[in-house]
This record gives structure tokens, sequence and C-alpha cells, in this order.
């Protein structure tokens, strides 16, 4: 095996798999849509809730998506095969994250102006919304790649894994939302979004290697 | 500098046998001190001009709070001694403190809310402070639980212990953007954060109360530890003699 | 291939939750020669190749390979080994092809026909692994044994699920492989009918 081997084969597993990408943008759509018929419609409401709504949707289908994204290689042994591969299990688990966050979050972005302009999102905040989405949805991906690793011998393992992992994605949450709330008041949001830049860094050079670790305990 | 000590303390047997007769005179101790302290606090220091008798519920709320920091602190650290040199009394430690240090947690936010009903007028306010412990304890509840749910022990070990060092990085984190949040959101609820310079009647029981509580919450946690080391090891000769011995 | 290579375990102890497996496990491993691991089910069998493999630590002992301790590190054996469990590591989605082409990115056409033909998978080289029988399963994980240069063969249960042909052909191609001087360390309850093997027996 080698690294591009791996990363071809990957992106094969999940264009194949479609239907479960399909599945977390369903989720995360229906997820929007309970807030306008759960709370209120007007868009006085509406407006100056939707970043965090679509935020708060977006975490939750991003952990659903991040769940199972070891599942399949624990059940057929091919976990196992990239411990023994020879090549390194950080950087291969991070090639697998990659490939699941630009599955995962291209569909997103090409589906935010229909949502956004759904829950009357001011137009002046949309660009701050896409980038707050860019900036702070990697950290969410690596994170949530450590609860996947060690949950994944469970059978039912989600309930456990969302809340084991949910409260690290609260300052996210906080400084994305914070930033597009900025925005709408006029108020600067650039050190926002260095805080989401920060965040994601520091999860880029932690995670691989404590997911490296989780994946070895749980072939074990 | 030797470090025998921190070799030693890696092994179950010799903490054992080290702390055995340590966990009931610091627990006895901590107990009288704490009882003196809330005594003293509830029932002898000068009422607050500003708050009445409402503010003596800092002589839980404080120490609950400062125990409960202090428990994640050392789970932090425990986790990463474990990650980093595998050492096999820092899963026990985990397994030991964490409960204990959801249950600091807990009282904390109760007596918090308890304090906030005279004082803000409601039970709950999102105000930095609360928010933090509240997700203080939501960290707690996942250690806890990822601890039990694992049946295998290696895994459930350094699962525990990945979190808890992940914790200890994100608490910063977490206070940090919580902070930044209530002020954004909360500008104009009530700062009563911001306590009045204390007489020294009134810290003093305070101080007492937080060192009891500290005595007794080591302890707890040696107690807890001893019973987890004897679960963990029973297959070892020493720990059936140490059994056989005690109670045959 | 080198010309001979040696793996060498010494005082392994390996535990599973509660039990040990096996403890003081010593034996050295020559190139051409052929271990067969045995024991009662849940003898540790398959823990003792997954120590080997480098998927379970274990609790202590050391395991050398080609002169040098891998004990901590096994990358240097990792890299001249070929590990195959249980469970394979067939992606069920992905073709045959895409699956050896996973493992073997610069296995050639021409190579990669020859191997399917020999296992008399040529035709499903474009079927979806999850349409395969557990035998046929077993076949694509063991072309991984013919498309490989490498010397070491950790092999749990090749034989399963395997027909008589596909066990004369397996058996045939460990013989060649170790010939040629590689060495390979099965777990089976079979018996083996054309290789000398050294039998490793676990007790509980």
């Amino acid at each position: 095996m080698t690294y591009f081997s791996y990363f071809k084969a990957e992106f094969l597993v999940l264009l194949r798999r479609k239907q479960d990408v399909i599945n977390a943008l369903l989720f995360f759509i229906t997820v929007i849509v309970l807030f306008p018929l759960g709370v209120s419609p007007s868009p006085i409401f509406l407006a100056p809730a939707a970043g965090g709504i679509i935020w708060c949707a977006l975490v939750l289908a991003i952990l659903m998506a991040i769940e199972s994204m070891f599942k399949e290689d624990y059940n057929d042994g091919s976990l196992e095969q990239l411990v023994v591969s020879g090549l390194s299990l950080p950087l291969l688990v991070l090639l697998k994250i990659l490939v699941l966050w630009s599955v995962i979050v291209i569909p997103l972005l090409l589906m935010l102006p229909l949502l956004s302009a759904m829950l009357y999102l001011p137009e002046g905040s949309f660009w701050v919304l896409v980038a707050t989405l860019l900036v702070g949805s990697p950290s969410l991906f690596l994170i949530g790649a450590i609860g996947s690793a060690l949950t994944v011998s469970l059978k039912q393992g989600a309930m456990l894994m969302l809340l084991v992992i949910l409260p690290f994605y609260l300052p996210v949450v906080v400084f994305a939302t914070g930033a597009i709330k900025a925005a709408q008041e006029g108020l600067p949001y650039s050190g926002l979004l260095a805080m989401l830049l920060a965040i994601s860094l520091l999860s880029l050079v932690l995670s691989p290697v404590m997911t490296a670790i989780s994946v070895k305990a749980s072939v074990n | 500098m030797s470090w025998a000590w921190f070799h030693k303390l890696g092994s179950p047997r010799w903490f054992f046998l080290w702390t055995k007769s340590w966990a009931l005179p610091l627990f006895c101790l901590g107990m009288v001190c704490l009882l003196l302290g809330l005594v003293w606090g509830l029932a002898f220091a000068p009422t607050d001009y500003q708050q009445g008798n409402s503010y003596r519920i800092i002589y839980i709320h404080v120490p609950a709070a400062l125990l409960a920091q202090s428990c994640y602190l050392s789970l932090g650290i425990a986790g990463f001694v474990f990650l980093v040199w595998r050492m096999k009394m820092a899963p026990i430690f985990i397994n030991a403190v964490a409960p204990i240090g959801a249950v600091m947690a807990l009282m904390a936010l109760v007596s918090g809310a308890i304090w906030g009903k005279p004082t803000w007028g409601t039970w709950w306010v999102w105000d930095a402070r609360l928010t933090s412990v509240l997700v203080l304890f939501l960290l707690y509840m996942g250690i806890i639980a990822i601890q039990n749910t694992l049946e295998d022990i290696v895994l459930a070990d350094k699962a525990a212990a990945l979190i808890s060092v992940l914790g200890l990085i994100n608490l910063p984190i977490i206070k940090y953007s919580v902070e930044w949040w209530n002020t954004l959101h909360q500008a104009a609820t009530f700062t009563l954060t911001e306590k009045p310079a204390m007489p020294v009647e009134m810290w003093m029981p305070l101080l007492i109360s937080v060192i009891g509580l500290y005595l007794v919450v080591a302890g707890l946690a040696l107690w807890r530890m001893q019973s987890y080391i004897l679960e963990r090891e029973h297959r070892a000769s020493w720990v059936k003699q140490e059994v056989v011995g005690d109670g045959l | 291939m080198q010309s001979i290579v040696s793996l060498t375990i010494s005082d392994l102890w390996i535990e599973r939750g509660d039990r040990d497996l096996c403890k003081g496990l010593f034996f050295e491993l020559k190139s051409g020669q052929v271990m067969r691991v045995l024991g009662e089910n849940g003898a540790g069998k398959s823990s003792l190749l997954k120590v080997i493999a480098g998927v379970i630590a274990p609790l202590e002992g050391q395991i050398q390979y080609a002169g040098q301790d891998v004990t901590h590190d096994r990358k240097i054996l990792q890299q001249d080994a070929i590990y195959i469990g249980h469970s394979a590591g067939i992606k069920s989605v992905l073709t045959v092809e895409e699956n050896l082409r996973r493992y073997y990115p610069s296995a050639s056409a021409d190579e990669l026909e020859a191997v399917l033909d020999n296992l008399s998978i040529l035709d499903l080289a474009d079927t979806p692994a999850k349409k395969l029988s557990a035998g046929q399963t077993r076949r694509v994980a063991l072309a991984r044994l013919w498309l490989s240069k490498k010397n070491v063969w950790l092999l749990d249960e090749p034989f399963a699920a395997l027909d008589i042909k596909g066990i004369a052909l397996l058996e045939s191609h460990i013989e060649q492989h170790v010939l040629a001087g590689g060495l390979v360390m099965l777990t089976t309850h079979q018996d083996l009918h054309s290789i000398q093997s050294y039998d490793l027996v676990l007790s509980p």
C-alpha cells in the first residue's frame, strides 16, 4: 500500500457509498427545517439566528457523518491492515479525514446559498458564514475522528461518541456564530476567524497522532 | 535528584501498601476541617452587608468549584503521564477521581443555582462561570461514560486518558470562548462574581473548609484507588495475601 | 529477496484481558522455514500473529528481525512482512481489481491478470467484493501473496473457506515461497501435505 493508493481507494469507497454522504446532507437540511417550524418562521427571529441555526445543524450532521468513519474498516479488517502497513498511521488517518472533509463540506457549501436565503441571513454576512465553515469545519472533523476511533469497537457507539465529543465542539460553535453575529452588527470579525483557524491548526497537530493511538487501542 | 519515587508510584503494589494507612486519617482530618469551616462560616461569620445571609453558601460553593477544577487538572496530568510513560497507576487514578470531580462540579452548579435565586432572582443565568462549570461537568460525564462503556480495559484506559488530556488542552479554550461569548451576549446581566474584599472572619472559615474538602477528596480518592488496585491486580499473590490476611 | 533472514522471538509474554496467553515464549524462525501455530480455540494463536505483525503490543519480551530489535518500532518488519488476518481487509464496495490495486498500485495489468487467472477469479475482476462468496473473498485476500515481494508471511487461518483446489494451490505457493528463502508463520487445524513445518503448540 502507498499513501496515494490508499487515498484513491478511500475516495472511491466514499463515492460508491454516496448514500451515506447524501444522508448526512439530508440530516443537515432536516435539522435546519426544525427551527422555523419549531420556534418561529418570522424573519425577525430567523435573520439574527440564521448563523447559529446553520452551525448547530452543521455540528450535528458532521458528528453523524464522522461517527461511522472507521466502522467498516474495523469490521472488514482494513484498520488492522493500516496498522501493519509499515506506513505512518497518523498520516493515513489524516488522509482519510481529508477525503471525508472534502466529500462532506463541498456539497454543504453548495447548499449554503439556498439555506441561508431560506433563513433570511443578511447578504452581507453570507461570506463570513462561508469563511467560518472553511476555517472552522476542519477542526470538527479532526476532533471527531478521535472520538470515532475510540468508539469504533462498540456496536452502538454513536451516543457515546456524541456525548464525549460535543463539549469539545463548543468553542468552535461559539467563535463561528460569534463571527457571523459580529458581521451582522458591523463589528470586526477577523479576530474570531483567526481563533477558528488557530483551533483548526491546533487540532491538525494533535488529532492525527491521537487518532492513531485510538485506532491502535481499538484494533487491539 | 532521584526518580525512584516516580517509578515506585507506577507500581500498584507499592502504591497500595504505601497509602494503605493514609486514607482514613486524611479523610477524618478533612472532615474535621470541613465541619469546622462550615459551622464557623454558616453560623458565626459576620453577615454580608449587601447579600445578608445568602452569601453563606460560598462556604460550600467555592470549595466545590475549586475541587471540580483541581480534579480535572489532575485527570489531565494523569492522562498525559499514562500516554507518555504508560504508568499503571494513572488509569486507576482517572477511574477513581473522575466521579468525585463530577460530583464536585454538580455541587458547584447546584449551590450556584441556590445562591443565584435570592441574589439574581433566578435559578440559572448563562453566566460565563456557570456555563463553563456546566461544560466541565459534561466533560467529566464523558470520561466516566467512555470508561464504563468500553469493555476492553486496555482500550477504556487509553480512551479515558486521551479524553482527559484533550479536555485539559481544551479547558482554557472553552473558558475563554465562554467568557468572550458571555460579554457579547450578556453584557447587561448582574455581575456578582466580583466579590467585595472580605474581612478575615469571612475568609478564614472559607480557607479552612477549602482545605478540609481537599483532604476529604484526597482520602476518598485513595480509598477508591485502593479498591481499584485490588480489583485489577486480583491475580497477584500480594493481593491474595492482603485480602486473606485482613479478611478471613 | 534477501538471502537469509531470521525472526527471533524471546521471552514473549502476551496477555489478553485477564489471561496470559503465553509467557516466556521463545523461538527462532529462519529463511526457508514454515511454522504452524497450533492450539485450542482461544489459546492465542491469532493474538500471537497479531503481536508479531504489530497490531497488539506484547506485555514483555523481544522481537528481532534480520538482526534488529523491532519490539518497539515494527517498521522494518512491517515493510518486509504481509499479515492476513481473519477479516482480510477487503473493501466490500470496491471491485476485486480495485481492492488489489489498493495494496499493490504498481502491479502491472499483465501481472494482475496472471495472478487472478491462477486463482481462477479472473472473471470476477470487476465484481464488487460484496458479491463474492466467502471462498472467493479468501482467494482475493490471498492473491496478495502472489503479488507481494515480501519475505515474511503471517497468515491467520489462510485455508479457511478454501476448497480442495484452493488449498493445494496455496500449499504449493507457500512451498515455493520458502524454497525461495521466505519464512511463513500460519495458524491452521489443517494438516499440511507437501510442506515440512515446525509446530508451535500454545496451551492455555
